[in-house]
C-alpha cells in the first residue's frame, strides 16, 4: 500500500434518513475542517427567521463529533427544540494510485470502498412523532437519566470516584 | 541560545474524570483506551442468550462518539435485523483544575469547566421476548 496515494474521494449520496422533510430544509453538512463559529453564524440566522421551522445537521468520520457539538450549541441557544437523531454507516470511495507506473506505461488504480460512522440530526421547532427511534425532547436536562431509574444511589456509590484518598496505613 | 523564562509555578493539569452517570448491568462507557474489538464482544455478550440484558445503552464522551456509534452500528449488522438503534446527544461539564505541586502557599487550585459533546445509544430487541 505504501506506493499507492489517494487522489480522491468521494460520498456515496444518501438521501436523509427523515421522511417527510418539507422542501428547500436546511442541511447542515459538517466537515471536518468546518469552523463552528462559521457554521453556526449560518444556522442560527437561518433558524431565527420565523418561516425556518426545521435544520438537519449531519457529518460523518471525524467530522461527527463536532456536528453534535453544533447541535448542542443550538439547542442552548434557541431552545424549544425538538430532536430526532439517526445513526448510520456511509460509504466513502477511496481512488488510490499506484505511485510506480506499470512497465507499459498504465497507472494502476485501486478502488476501496470505506464504511464511517455518520450521524444525521434533525432540529424542529414544532412537535415531532415520540415514538420515533433516536427522539428526544426539548431540554430533557436531568430527564435523559430520570427515565431511566436508580441514578441516585449510583451517584452516591460514585462520586468518590475520581479523587485520589490516601492509602490506608499498614496495620 | 537562552533557557525559557521558568514558569512563576509549577502547574499540574488535572482533569476530573466526567460526572458519572448511571451504572448498571446494561451500561457500557465506551473509551478510546481500551480495544474495540473487546468493547464490541463485551456488549455482543451483553445482548446475547446468558447476557441477562433486553437492551444495553452506550455512552461515549468527545472522541469516543465515533467509536460508540461504530459498536452500535456493527452490533446492528450481526444482529440479523433484530436490534434497533435509539440514540439521543447531550453536553457534558467536565472540570479541569490546575494544582501547584508545591502545596503549601494555600492558593486555591484554578479550575475551568469546559463543556463536550455526548452521544448515548440505547440498543434494544424489535420485539422483546415473551
Amino acid at each position: 500500500m505504501e506506493n499507492f496515494r489517494k487522489v480522491k474521494t468521494s460520498e456515496e449520496d444518501s438521501p436523509l434518513p427523515f421522511p417527510d422533510l418539507p422542501p428547500g430544509v436546511v442541511e447542515m453538512k459538517v466537515k471536518e475542517g468546518s469552523k463552528i463559529r462559521n457554521l453556526m453564524g449560518f444556522a442560527m440566522a437561518r433558524m431565527e427567521l420565523k418561516g425556518t421551522r426545521q435544520i438537519v445537521f449531519s457529518g460523518c468520520g471525524r467530522a461527527v463529533t463536532k456536528t453534535i457539538t453544533c447541535v448542542e450549541i443550538m439547542k442552548r441557544k434557541l431552545g424549544g427544540l425538538h430532536q430526532v437523531t439517526k445513526v448510520r454507516y456511509k460509504t466513502l470511495l477511496e481512488v488510490w494510485e499506484n505511485k510506480d507506473p506499470q512497465p507499459d506505461g498504465r497507472v494502476e488504480n485501486l478502488t476501496v470502498h470505506k464504511n464511517v460512522p455518520s450521524i444525521c440530526i434533525l432540529l424542529s421547532k414544532d412537535p415531532l412523532d415520540p415514538s420515533e427511534m433516536g427522539y428526544q425532547p426539548p431540554e430533557p436536562r436531568d430527564g435523559l437519566w430520570a427515565e431511566k431509574g436508580g441514578i441516585e444511589e449510583d451517584r452516591l456509590s460514585s462520586c468518590s470516584q475520581g479523587v485520589k484518598r490516601p492509602l490506608a496505613p499498614p496495620h | 541560545m537562552s533557557e525559557p523564562a521558568p514558569p512563576v509555578a509549577e502547574l499540574t493539569l488535572r482533569r476530573r474524570l466526567p460526572p458519572r452517570l448511571p451504572r448498571r448491568r446494561g451500561d457500557v462507557y465506551v473509551n478510546m483506551k481500551t480495544d474495540f474489538k473487546a468493547q464490541l464482544s463485551r456488549c455482543q455478550k451483553l445482548l446475547g442468550p446468558g447476557g441477562g440484558c433486553t437492551e444495553i445503552c452506550i455512552h461515549g464522551l468527545g472522541l469516543a462518539i465515533n467509536r460508540a456509534i461504530n459498536i452500535a452500528l456493527q452490533l446492528q449488522a450481526g444482529g440479523a435485523g433484530a436490534l434497533r438503534l435509539a440514540a439521543n446527544t447531550s453536553t457534558v461539564e467536565l472540570a479541569d483544575v490546575l494544582e501547584a505541586q508545591s502545596d503549601e502557599d494555600g492558593h486555591p487550585p484554578l479550575a475551568r469547566a469546559r463543556n463536550n459533546s455526548a452521544i448515548h445509544i440505547r440498543v434494544c430487541r424489535v420485539s422483546p421476548p415473551p
